[in-house]
């Protein structure tokens, strides 16, 4: 569980995030949609601890970010938007130097596993500098899940993987207990797998409603999304 | 119309300012070095023109020394501007001809490299003119900018087929490059112009295959290292893999062996070299000692401050990696420092290779000079690297490392030299010396994991 209370993050001028509020609860799929700049990867940053905030408080399980930042950060999987690693480890290395960090004693039969499901098993043995866009995207998916977190914390998830994948991680995404935070511009990924959906705009939340509700009023999530962006005159 | 050189040099000029406006202390600091250093040299080169000590600086080896400087730094600013750069992707895929883009990329490094040089020598020129040194040499000064051009040209040939599956490409170069170092000769350099410029140009027209130019390497055999271990041990594989993948460790020893060789050498034959025979009494032992403590700092430099910055300096996308994971500070610093350890054994041939020449009598004091002078590169570069983690490596960071340590190590070694000349047990002082570094080095990590934390305001 994911509470986040009076947020502000500032890059300089430029307010990123203005005193925002959520809670993202163990038994849903929450997606955050908006426009580029909109603040979602700067929220998905600040509570993974990567980003300091300028004000409000954030807790991941009872746990403070800022107070209690690494047994918060136990609880939490993240999958960047651009996944940048270390290009001479392979990928195996990579994904054992996390297991590593993590602590985690299974590493070798979970990172098997996980790797086996999204099909970068095969090419584990390569240094990673050699991947494509996609098979970094699926390493950095498996160092987010294999510790199980019970916080899962995804900027766009799929965006180029191959149609197998996608359908793959959907599916995990669905399937997977806890708490499941997804920053997407895609209407159709929110439509498929998230219950529901917080819309950014220039940092402040302009509407929070579940999907199916969203979608059983005007069609579809795009054209839902659009409504609501038309709404509030953005 | 050269479209993508303007972009090259206007991004250029562009981060140098707000480099210059994010850290203005650290540039005025550079600035006033790069001043001294020229002054330096300028005043050396006046000295060396009126007073016959009976050391020459040929023109030749000058010459030879800018032309090697500017042929390396063209081939790194190649790859960088060119062969690895995602970028250029965009430019490639126009209609302008790809040949004419790789040009204007080429273009664009060629004045970056000619700006350099014409506003050095300026420097220069204006220094000596100010020293009265007679600077009323325009044959010179236009075979040093032919020099400097034809470096470019077999710098971008090198570069373009060196990272190409097409490595025999860079014989014609080559050639000419063994002939030039053979002839030592300038006119030499300077005539072979038209042939780089001609390999240059064929290279250029062929040089899409050097584009993102990557192997695909596999490791099986490593597979049966990759386990679990603790952080510390974990953060030191990880950094001691991609030293040895990268070959550094290798580097780190072949400098430390040419180290120790030339400055065991100038320790011997420094004095009959550099000094002439009516003041040699005067400066007595002066002179072997500065090979010595020179031997060590060069080394301390390339084997400590250099990988000790980049625990850091090259972390600027990965960050994310260390910050989102549960791990203290404290570990991440300990565990990448660590891998330290390792370096500082690539800097022990430099004792044996001294010695050759003057003998074990000084053994106990190198090693301790040695040891300490690691340690405090350890202390500097850390901490330095820690604040401005992110920013790659920065010839002006480890410019100013390296000035620091060089006023840190240059009281140290005469404080060494003291003690060994007037304690009768020298080894307790340095031992002494050595434990109180250490404490320094915990607090300078101390403070490096501090720097780490996130800054909640």
């Amino acid at each position: 569980m994911i509470t986040v209370n009076n947020v502000t993050k500032t890059y300089g001028k430029i307010t990123a995030l203005n005193n925002v509020n959520f809670n993202f609860d163990n038994s849903h799929v929450i997606a955050i949609m908006g426009e580029n700049g909109a603040g979602k990867t700067t929220l998905l940053k600040i509570c993974t601890g990567i980003l300091p905030f300028d004000n409000g408080e954030i807790t991941i399980d009872g746990y403070n970010i800022k107070k209690d930042s690494i047994k918060a950060r136990e609880q939490i999987g993240y999958l960047p938007e651009m996944p940048d690693m270390y290009d001479r480890l392979t990928g195996r290395e990579f994904l054992f130097y996390i297991g590593s960090l993590r602590k985690l004693n299974d590493a070798e039969n979970r990172i098997n596993e996980i790797t086996k499901m999204i099909g970068i098993y095969d090419f584990l043995d390569y240094e990673i500098g050699s991947y494509s866009k996609g098979m970094k995207q699926k390493i950095s998916m498996t160092s987010a899940i294999m510790h199980n977190p019970t916080n899962l914390l995804l900027d766009e998830p799929v965006y180029g993987l191959d149609p197998l994948t996608s359908r793959t991680i959907r599916d995990f995404i669905r399937n997977k207990k806890g708490t499941t935070v997804i920053a997407t511009h895609s209407t159709q990924l929110v439509e498929q797998i998230a219950d529901l959906v917080y819309i950014l705009m220039r940092g402040h939340v302009i509407h929070f409603e579940e999907v199916s509700k969203l979608v059983s009023k005007h069609g579809s999530m795009e054209e839902a999304y659009f409504h609501i962006k038309d709404e509030n005159n953005v | 119309m050269f479209e993508t050189t303007k972009v090259i040099l206007k991004e250029n000029t562009r981060n140098l300012f707000k480099k210059i406006k994010e850290t203005p202390v650290l540039y005025f600091l550079f600035t006033c070095m790069i001043l001294f250093s020229v002054i330096v040299f300028a005043y050396s080169a006046y000295f060396l023109s009126v007073i016959d000590i009976g050391f020459i600086v040929s023109l030749e080896d000058v010459f030879f020394t800018v032309f090697f400087v500017f042929m390396l730094k063209t081939i790194a600013d190649f790859h960088n501007y060119f062969v690895k750069s995602q970028q250029v992707s965009y430019s490639l895929s126009t209609q302008v001809s790809q040949k004419r883009t790789i040009f204007e990329i080429f273009l664009a490094i060629f004045l970056i490299q000619l700006i350099i040089w014409l506003s050095f020598s300026s420097l220069f020129l204006l220094i000596a003119a100010i020293f009265r040194f007679n600077i009323a040499y325009p044959l010179e000064y236009t075979f040093f900018t032919l020099g400097v051009i034809a470096s470019v040209f077999i710098g971008g040939a090198l570069s373009i087929n060196f990272f190409s599956t097409k490595r025999y490409r860079l014989i014609p170069t080559l050639i000419l490059l063994g002939f030039a170092f053979q002839s030592r000769t300038i006119l030499f350099v300077v005539l072979t112009l038209p042939l780089a410029i001609l390999h240059t140009s064929w290279s250029i027209k062929n040089g899409m295959t050097s584009y993102l130019f990557s192997k695909r390497k596999e490791r099986i055999k490593e597979r049966s290292q990759v386990k679990i271990r603790n952080i510390i041990k974990t953060q030191f594989y990880r950094e001691i893999t991609v030293l040895w993948r990268e070959k550094l460790l290798f580097s780190f020893i072949f400098t430390s062996v040419v180290t120790g060789f030339f400055s065991g050498y100038f320790y011997l034959y420094g004095e009959e070299i550099f000094i002439p025979e009516v003041i040699r009494k005067s400066v007595d032992d002066f002179l072997p000692a500065m090979f010595m403590f020179l031997g060590v700092y060069v080394v301390i430099i390339y084997t400590a401050v250099f990988p000790g910055l980049n625990l850091f300096l090259n972390e600027e996308k990965t960050m994310w990696i260390i910050r989102h994971l549960p791990v203290e500070n404290d570990a991440i610093i300990y565990g990448k420092t660590s891998a330290l350890t390792l370096c500082f054994l690539t800097s022990i041939p430099f004792v044996p290779y001294i010695s050759i020449f003057i003998g074990l009598d000084r053994i106990v004091f190198l090693f301790w000079f040695l040891i300490f002078s690691y340690i405090a590169g350890v202390i500097v570069s850390v901490p330095i690297g820690v604040k401005y983690v992110g920013k790659k490596s920065d010839i002006m960071l480890l410019y100013s490392v390296a000035m620091l340590l060089f006023a840190i190590l240059g009281a140290m070694s005469t404080l060494g030299n003291i003690i060994e000349k007037y304690f009768e047990y020298p080894f307790l002082m340095y031992s002494l010396i050595l434990l109180i570094e250490i404490l320094v080095l915990y607090i300078s990590l101390k403070i490096s994991s501090k720097i780490l934390s996130l800054n909640y305001s």
